[in-house]
């Protein structure tokens, strides 16, 4: 076989090779990734399960405050940990979006300064042809080296991952299934505070009084249906960053 | 993942004192609610009577609350190690995406040596220059 008629089947075929710019696979990781700010809500949440007791003091009696205050110090000490539960996740999620990236391993700009420093050179006796399929030539080779390495490196994130990510998104979701269950408690003393008092205001002489609490107690309703609303939502996004962390993993060549 | 069982058994305890509160609350607002006797305006039981029950009430909350938190505690308590062996794993990653964007430095570098090639075979020095310059720029940038 000629040279020339090499080049030309090699140009064709890493013509053919670079339709496909990303494989679905790594779109699939990609996807899986960009639910990373999904997460945030778990710290929204947290942060607020670890602020209740100002939420809550003004409904206190001294001694429920008293008991509150106590409370408080016990969750503020234990939220230290609670608000770092995610950050691992989070970075993980990150570092696979950024592996299995479409831009990381795009060499066209090196391929094509490739080509065209030869093409500076037309005195060397190179036709067109060659240096096109030259080119052709050392964008498969970049190509194969870089989706080997890119696979491999996705798998080996996604088999070492799938445990350890497991196990924290689980405690995640555990952690906002309890603070859902704390923040219904929170709800029915500040809402059940209102509730129990407002029968006993006199309508006549403290019209003031009355028109103030029953307008806290509509957007104290309104604030807690809300946040209910966000429980449910960070809970099922949670559950969906799950499911589609099995499937993901669950697809992964097993080592040799 | 396993649970942990003391966590649920704590879970299960604070959610029996929190449906107490609530059957609490239940009755307390039915009583609040039926009219006194002889005074049909006013709420059935006294004032007092009822922050005393409603003081029951938030006490149980606060119970079980308490015990959500300890619950809590106990979920994310040992996970330790797992968040460590994930913040490694990103770490390792980390260093793998670096060694992938030295093969794009190397295929640049490949170019350099190539234009250089090429300008030292027309032997034309002067054409040279610039590419070598290049090279030099790229191996000092690893």
């Amino acid at each position: 076989m000629k040279l020339p008629r090499l080049f030309l089947i090699l140009s064709l075929a890493a013509l053919l090779g670079g339709c496909a710019s990303s494989t679905p696979r790594m779109a699939e990781v990609r996807e899986f990734a960009a639910q990373s700010p999904k997460l945030n809500a778990y710290h929204e949440l947290t942060e607020r399960y670890c602020s209740t007791y100002p939420r809550e003091q003004p409904f206190l009696s001294a001694a429920a405050d008293q008991r509150e205050q106590e409370l408080d110090l016990r969750r503020k000490d234990a939220c230290a940990d609670f608000l770092k539960l995610h950050t691992g996740v989070t970075a993980y999620m990150q570092t696979l979006g950024t592996l299995a990236g479409d831009k990381q391993y795009d060499l066209e700009d090196q391929v094509k300064g490739l080509s065209s420093g030869i093409k500076a050179w037309p005195d060397t006796g190179l036709l067109d042809r060659h240096v096109n399929a030259f080119a052709g030539l050392a964008r498969l080779l970049a190509r194969g080296i870089t989706r080997q390495r890119q696979d491999n490196a996705v798998n080996e994130l996604l088999r070492d991952g799938e445990q350890p990510v497991h196990e924290v998104l689980d405690a995640m979701q555990t952690l906002l299934r309890l603070y859902d269950k704390s923040n219904d408690n929170e709800q029915r003393i500040v809402l059940g505070m209102l509730e129990t008092e407002i029968p006993y205001v006199d309508a006549e002489r403290n019209r003031l009084l009355l028109a103030l609490a029953k307008s806290q107690q509509q957007s104290k309703t309104a604030e807690y249906r809300l946040i209910g609303l966000r429980y449910t939502l960070a809970r099922n996004n949670l559950d969906a960053i799950e499911r589609s962390h099995r499937a993901l993993a669950g697809q992964v060549p097993q080592p040799q | 993942m396993a649970h942990h069982p003391q966590q649920e058994d704590i879970e299960a305890l604070a959610d029996s004192l929190s449906a107490s509160a609530d059957a609490l609350h239940a009755r307390l607002m039915r009583a609040i609610r039926k009219p006194a006797p002889g005074a049909p305006n006013q709420p059935g039981i006294s004032q007092g009577v009822a922050q005393a029950l409603f003081e029951n009430e938030v006490a149980l909350r606060q119970r079980a609350n308490g015990l959500y938190l300890d619950a809590a505690k106990l979920a994310a308590a040992g996970l330790g190690p797992q968040s460590q062996q994930l913040l490694e794993l990103t770490a390792r990653a980390q260093e793998k995406i670096d060694q992938i964007e030295r093969i794009k430095d190397l295929v640049d570098i490949a170019a350099d040596l190539l234009a250089v090639g090429a300008g030292v075979a027309a032997a034309k020095p002067e054409q040279v220059v610039k590419p070598l310059e290049n090279l030099k720029h790229h191996i000092e940038a690893l």
